[in-house]
């Protein structure tokens, strides 16, 4: 963990703050007691002045300090512990308790709290509303929220295999949720009891001012209540009611930003990310391939941080027209990063550092906004990882299709757009009767058929796959593999193929990229990488493949 | 000797019939495949063994080294399960350790098994401190695998144990679960979509289509031969590269 501005100045506010109600009430006098000098101006032996009745306002700012704190803790504590209670427990026992559970939660959230709080407090006799009584109701009212997000946490977490793995080792179900699902919650826990602190401050102190707040007990809000009613502000005695509107307004604000540096901590995407800066517009001379479409040379990225990652070493490839090139290599060998940047498409923290993507005589990383967005999808379209969970859930597959012809293509008649959009489902096989289907009602393999049928729509030059099968059962992208063949012929566009699966790229392609640690080990025609592989990591990889036909028991030995 | 035997095992989901009447027998010493698609009900098979999911029919017994049938709370001392993703099986807040003492003392061992645990699956003793992020994917299996030993479990059911793994290591970690299945004595089920690695590390190969196991035989016999329409249909599709470059098929 790093530790973070906000995280520093957070924990050092809300550390003064909760040091100098601890402390003060020691240093400074009864905060209670009446002086016949009436409101004087801060200064002498009042530091902060003193109150109508000749009361020390800083001895009453720290006895209040204290009381406001001491009522955040409690109702911070009570809250969790309820939202743990129904969050958790329901979500993991299921069934009728979780709908019970969540029906309660559900109830305890549309009723709107302050409003509640007030009815419950005035309804309490004045001598009964004690710090207990109040902090009490406070919890009731503010729990709910806390306990849909747990739920919904908790739900996610009980599905995953280390707890199923824990039930199988025959652990109980309250160690299960203790030990292991009740740990991964505490990022979660930790801000939900931070923001139940400030809230419960906040609503202690409205209370108070309305004369609802606890009897037994000195707070920020009772200051601002007694100065309320003393005409502090007609009387120009801000000395009376700014101090304990800023302690108030301080801590909360300390809270937020120890809260905003959990939820960095749980979601690492929040942090601050660095700029981006200009990446190289190195433009080449002409290509010497005449029949090259794409052309990267010496192309380098590398992604900017603390400890920068060289992701892509000094890669150059040659893709030609009607080509299938075959980029083998394994998890965070930097294939998908190279695929993003040919595309442009990759983000800061990546950068290209060094090197040149001509695309058919045009300098890609030099292209501006306008012309990349007529570059992009037009001529060079990319089909992404789990592309097939990529489609909008919400619009039939018809709308999402016209959208990418109604973008690029605005002067496109309605009926030319339909036909244009029956036309490339035939040409990935799919019934075109399906237009009008949502993703969900779509097979994977569909889907998947679906954004590459998005793909061809405006006949690009050059298709990038980024793993389009991995997904996939062997059956479908047997299916799948037969129509990019195909494809390939009768239309003629070339296809670089992202993969670690190497059999199927020496079926499928017709030469082959290795890639190792963001370098090309070795690059070659297919038949070559398989009959003479000449870089130990390529033969490594081929002798990771049993075949089906060879004998049982070849590779145990 | 260990056996456990699943007769007529069926589930239904809301009506969905997930897995529908299947039988077999695992044999210690020996590994039963189970290949399919997703879908298939393989791994709704695995789950009811690990009991995790309850079944809707069918019976599963376990019958002891002793040849006494094991009492139901001694069954989790003797199943154990390894589960597809270790990236998601171990607990990202624990360490190594932890996920391998909290095993044996459920089963009446104890912590300073640790070590020998991890040596058993080729990792060394130190690994014991770490956390799940700081191991590789393979790594992470071979932990996974020892907590399935840690209980003394003689049945494994190895739920496409490698299919989250890079390519490279895939072999090696197969070849640990073969390895400790012949010398420990252990009955596995292998579940996987793989048929090439079914027909390398099995004695016997199951193929499941849509909850039933439609073939089932030697792993040669089933793979190189297969008789089911749904088996051919399967073996042909893998990707081939001997068929393009060695006997002159088409490119």
């Amino acid at each position: 963990m790093t530790w973070s501005g906000k995280l520093g100045a957070g924990l050092g506010l809300a550390g003064l703050i909760v040091l100098f109600g601890l402390l003060g009430p020691l240093l400074t006098g009864d905060p209670a007691t009446i002086r016949d000098i009436g409101l004087t101006s801060p200064g002498g032996d009042h530091l902060l002045g003193t109150t109508i009745i000749g009361q020390d306002v800083l001895a009453q700012l720290t006895h209040a300090t204290r009381g406001s704190l001491w009522i955040g803790v409690l109702v911070g504590v009570m809250a969790t512990v309820l939202s743990g209670i129904f969050g958790i427990v329901g979500a993991y026992a299921g069934g009728v308790v979780d709908e019970a559970f969540s029906l309660f939660s559900n109830v305890m959230l549309v009723i709107p709290g302050l409003p509640l709080v007030i009815v419950i407090a005035g309804f309490v006799p004045a001598d009964q509303r004690g710090t207990w009584t109040i902090s009490l109701v406070l919890a009731i009212t503010g729990w709910a929220a806390a306990a849909r997000v747990l739920r919904a946490q908790t739900l996610s977490l009980r599905n995953r295999d280390y707890v199923a793995a824990a039930r199988v080792s025959g652990e109980k179900t309250w160690r299960v949720i203790c030990v292991e699902i009740l740990p991964n919650l505490l990022p979660i826990l930790a801000s939900q009891f931070v923001f139940a602190v400030v809230l419960a401050i906040l609503s202690e102190a409205g209370l108070s001012f309305l004369g609802l707040g606890a009897a037994d007990s000195s707070t920020l809000g009772t200051m601002l209540y007694y100065a309320q009613n003393g005409f502090a502000l007609q009387r120009d005695a801000w000395w009376w009611f700014v101090p304990p509107g800023l302690i108030i307004a301080l801590f909360g604000g300390a809270l937020s930003l120890i809260n905003f540096s959990i939820d960095e901590i749980i979601n690492p995407a929040l942090r601050e990310r660095p700029r981006r800066r200009r990446d190289v517009v190195a433009t080449t001379p002409a290509v010497a391939d005449e029949d090259a479409v794409l052309t990267v040379t010496n192309l380098n990225v590398v992604y900017q941080g603390a400890a920068p990652v060289h992701a892509v070493k000094d890669v150059s490839l040659t893709l030609r027209r009607g080509e299938i090139l075959g980029l083998a290599g394994e998890s965070g060998c930097g294939k998908t990063t190279l695929a993003y940047a040919i595309n442009r498409l990759h983000r800061p923290p990546a950068e290209v550092t060094s090197g040149s993507v001509v695309f058919d005589g045009v300098d890609v990383l030099a292209l501006g906004p306008e012309e990349l967005r007529a570059f992009r999808w037009v001529r060079l379209s990319m089909v992404f990882q789990g592309a097939m969970n990529s489609l909008n859930p919400v619009t039939p597959i018809r709308a999402q299709l016209q959208d990418v012809l109604r973008t690029h293509r605005p002067s496109m008649s309605t009926s030319d757009r339909e036909a244009r959009c029956v036309e490339v489902l035939r040409l990935v096989g799919v019934d075109p009767a399906r237009l009008g289907s949502y993703p969900h009602e779509l097979s994977g393999g569909m889907r998947q058929r679906v954004m590459i049928a998005m793909a061809l729509l405006l006949e690009p030059q050059v298709m990038i796959m980024d793993e389009p099968t991995t997904a996939l059962d062997v059956l479908v992208q047997r299916e799948i593999l037969n129509e990019i063949k195909r494809l390939r012929d009768e239309l003629r566009f070339a296809v670089v193929f992202i993969t670690h699966d190497l059999p199927l790229l020496l079926e499928l392609s017709d030469r082959i990229a290795v890639m190792r640690d963001g370098e090309v080990v070795e690059y070659a025609p297919a038949e070559e990488i398989y009959l003479r592989p000449q870089h130990p990591y390529t033969r490594q990889l081929l002798g990771s493949f049993p075949s089906l036909t060879g004998e049982r028991g070849a590779l145990i030995r | 000797m260990t056996t456990l035997e699943v007769r007529d095992l069926t589930k239904t989901f809301h009506r969905h019939r997930a897995v529908g009447g299947v039988s077999f027998t695992l044999t210690a010493g020996r590994t039963v495949a189970l290949v399919g698609e997703s879908g298939s009900g393989k791994s709704t098979i695995a789950r009811m063994i690990a009991r995790l999911v309850r079944p809707t029919s069918g019976e599963i017994t376990l019958t002891g080294p002793d040849g006494e049938p094991v009492p139901s709370r001694r069954y989790r001392d003797h199943v154990q399960m390894i589960f597809q993703d270790p990236f998601a099986s171990l607990n990202p807040f624990h360490t190594v350790e932890h996920h391998l003492a909290r095993p044996l003392l459920l089963h009446g061992r104890t912590r300073a098994e640790v070590p020998h645990l991890l040596e058993r699956v080729s990792l060394t003793p130190d690994f014991a401190r770490r956390r799940p992020h700081e191991l590789s994917g393979g790594q992470r299996q071979r932990v996974a695998i020892a907590r399935a030993l840690a209980p003394g479990a003689t049945v494994i059911v190895a739920d496409e144990p490698v299919s989250m793994l890079d390519v490279s290591i895939r072999l090696g970690v197969l070849k640990l679960l073969d390895r400790l299945q012949r010398e420990e004595d252990l009955a596995v089920l292998y579940i996987t979509h793989d048929l090439a690695t079914a027909q390398h590390f099995s004695d016997e190969v199951l193929v499941m289509h849509r909850g039933r196991i439609v073939e089932r035989g030697p792993g040669d016999d089933v793979l190189l031969r297969p008789q089911h329409p749904y088996t051919r249909q399967l073996a042909a599709a893998a990707p081939d590269p001997e068929t393009r470059f060695l006997q002159g098929g088409p490119s």
